[in-house]
């Protein structure tokens, strides 16, 4: 039994992680329309900012991860207004194409700096060892994953129902045209939402390095696991995304504990997240959490 | 005025002796940036480095080196082009890399016959058909597995044996040799595992702890061999872990820290912290260049150097035999090669049955933060019966 639970524990520490990577994903969605194929860039734009003012200046290994959460902040707001913003009223191709062209910019660019390739580790700034009880082990950097993610579900949760900014944003997702009457600045709101993005998206390069290490494919690998956790929890839903990314953490576990015995090679773990998204989308298209939109003909 | 006429004369020679230098080009392509560029990056420099090297202290007469290090960013379809344009050029010899791009060219290397050294070790590289024309610079991957499964059998006889291997045909490579070795060593292989890199291995780990596993043998590279005997030892388990060339090295004690203690690896190539001539020339030429020192740390560096390093020999002895400087007369000089290098624990012999460049392995195990070697050179006793029957 004691198995089944180390598994369901590590599934919900990676499952963290997913969903952290995937709340700025959403929070792009919910304000503005936007499917940012660039957010594994972004993870790793992020992490590599962090390791980068840590080895370089010396820095504390939290205060570089503040400042790299701040830089990337400042790099997702000029990206949504400088390439994002002249988007505005175009079509929806038009936009996915832009995305993509960035993902491409951004790994050009990461690939000039020494990040480009190898692989990197955070200094330690953590504890070594972790927790463990009843047989169950958790490291620290699996905790702070957990931690992370709770914080910023909490602080995600409370922007979004009590803050100014966030029930603008709320309204722009719902409403644009009405937003506009009521003197909401959709411009800002988009430029924001890809802001906090930024933000998260550096967070949550920030735990993958703690856990695994810095590498630009394997931080952009991370971007690309956040479509099966939105698809599952709704591409517009915070709370989906938090619960889609330990529900793909958990199936992803479980699978490679116990069906990767009876399948030669393994790797069932890799290749469930992407079925639960076909299976997903074949019944529950808008997701678990998503909003159904119905278009009247 | 005597003077003067003298010095007339040294130019004229001087002058002559430029002009007659001959270009020779040599290109690599690989992984700079994409998959496995965290290899492929050192081991550009090596070549790099080494035909710097071989021009500053003119290693052959008459010519000039002109290497060129191409980024294919891991996609066949780009070392195709990059191998095509080097054959239109008239390249005497093509260094390549990845085990795809290599499996995926031999038909063509055969039908333009230009001598090709991967970075790949793979078996299936130098196995019928089409491959007359493609040599190893080191013992395959398979080669590697069963001589440190040899060494597992010897210091626990019996034990129980898991592989992790790259979801890729370099993982794959050694997997049915290690099986039949395996059978052969009286040790048994109780699971093969494909792993990507990913973020958490409990659930592989904790399989392998419930079916008695002692010993996890890799094939993969660096990345996620870190990430996974980090997870082992978060979990308190006892396996201990081995893997061949690319799974291990100073990258993974970088990566992995304390959890690396007790890694058993299996490369032909010396540490750079070792007292010998290899370590001295690798740290020389690194310095020399100003590479910085996790380069010059790498076992990725040495091993682009040793791939240069045997084009280049080769070119020499056709040139030395007093043959144009052609792909044909650099197969010739390949084939014959016997030549105690300076950069591998063995040297590098190749013959016409024969296309594994150093055949000599040493097992190397963690400790305190370096590989120290727990082996002398060896070859597998085991490989050649298991592989080709004999």
């Amino acid at each position: 039994m004691s198995y089944f639970f180390q598994l369901l524990v590590s599934g919900i520490v990676v499952g963290s992680v997913y969903a952290l990577a995937a709340l700025g994903f959403v929070l792009i969605y919910k304000a503005s329309r936007v499917i940012n194929f660039a957010h594994g860039h972004f993870i790793a734009i992020g992490a590599f900012t962090a390791y980068a003012l840590a080895t370089s200046l010396g820095l504390s290994v939290w205060i570089a991860a503040a400042l790299a959460l701040a830089f990337t902040a400042i790099v997702g707001y000029f990206t949504e207004r400088i390439f994002l913003k002249p988007l505005v009223g175009q079509p929806i191709i038009s936009v996915i194409m832009v995305t993509i062209g960035l993902a491409s910019v951004f790994g050009g660019l990461i690939h000039m700096t020494p990040y480009g390739s190898g692989n990197f580790s955070l200094p330690d700034f953590l504890p070594e060892g972790g927790v463990s009880f009843a047989g169950i082990s958790v490291s620290y950097p699996q905790l702070l994953a957990v931690v992370f993610t709770g914080v910023f579900l909490a602080a995600f949760g409370w922007f979004f129902q009590r803050s100014t900014v966030g029930i603008a944003m709320r309204a722009v997702a719902d409403d644009q045209m009405a937003s506009m009457s009521l003197g909401v600045s959709v411009e800002k709101v988009f430029a924001l939402a890809w802001a906090a993005a930024g933000v998260t998206a550096a967070a949550a390069g920030l735990i993958v390095g703690a856990i695994s290490g810095l590498n630009l494919e394997g931080l952009v690998g991370i971007g690309l696991k956040v479509f099966p956790v939105v698809i599952l929890g709704g591409l517009d839903s915070i709370p989906g995304a938090v619960v889609g990314g330990i529900i793909i953490g958990i199936l992803e576990n479980l699978a490679a504990g116990y069906l990767d015995a009876y399948i030669p090679g393994g790797g069932t773990g890799d290749v469930f997240p992407f079925l639960v998204l076909l299976l997903v989308l074949w019944f529950k298209p808008h997701g678990l959490f998503g909003t159904e939109e119905i278009e009247r003909v | 005025m005597k003077n003067k006429w003298t010095l007339w004369a040294l130019a004229a020679v001087l002058a002559m002796g430029f002009a007659a230098a001959e270009k020779v080009h040599i290109m690599w392509s690989g992984a700079i940036t994409g998959p496995t560029s965290d290899a492929g990056k050192y081991y550009a420099q090596g070549i790099e480095d080494y035909c710097s090297w071989a021009n500053d202290t003119g290693y052959v007469s008459g010519v000039e080196f002109v290497c060129e290090t191409r980024d294919d960013q891991y996609n066949n379809a780009n070392t195709l082009r990059n191998f095509e344009e080097a054959v239109d050029r008239g390249d005497p010899v093509f260094l390549g890399y990845s085990t795809g791009g290599t499996l995926q060219l031999k038909p063509l290397v055969q039908e333009v016959g230009v001598p090709f050294i991967p970075a790949s070790y793979h078996i299936g590289n130098i196995d019928p058909p089409d491959n007359d024309y493609i040599f190893l610079p080191i013992a395959s991957y398979s080669e590697q597995v069963i001589a440190v499964l040899e060494y597992i059998a010897k210091v626990s006889p019996g034990a129980k044996v898991a592989m992790a291997i790259h979801p890729s045909p370099f993982g794959r490579a050694p997997v049915e040799d290690a099986k039949k070795a395996a059978g052969e060593l009286g040790i048994e292989i109780v699971e093969v595992q494909e792993m990507a890199k990913g973020l958490d291995y409990t659930a592989t780990l904790k399989r392998f702890e419930n079916k008695g596993v002692q010993y996890i043998v890799y094939q993969n590279v660096a990345g996620p061999v870190a990430n996974m005997i980090k997870d082992a030892k978060r979990l308190g388990l006892k396996v201990k872990h081995a893997g061949a060339h690319y799974a291990g090295g100073p990258d993974l004690l970088r990566l992995a820290g304390d959890a690396a203690e007790g890694f058993l690896w299996v490369t032909a190539y010396y540490m750079p912290h070792e007292d010998n001539a290899a370590a001295k020339f690798v740290k020389e030429l690194g310095a020399k260049y100003g590479r910085p020192a996790d380069a010059i740390e790498s076992v990725h560096y040495p091993s682009g150097m040793l791939a240069a390093a045997i084009a280049i020999e080769a070119i020499k002895e056709a040139g030395e035999a007093g043959k144009k400087i052609s792909a044909e007369s650099v197969y010739q000089a390949l084939l014959k090669m016997n030549w105690p290098n300076k950069l591998a624990v063995g040297p590098v012999t190749y013959s016409k049955d024969d296309h594994v460049g150093v055949d000599q392995l040493r097992v190397l195990e963690a400790k305190n933060g370096t590989f120290l070697p727990v082996t002398e050179p060896f070859s597998s006793s085991l490989f050649r019966k298991v592989h080709y029957g004999k």
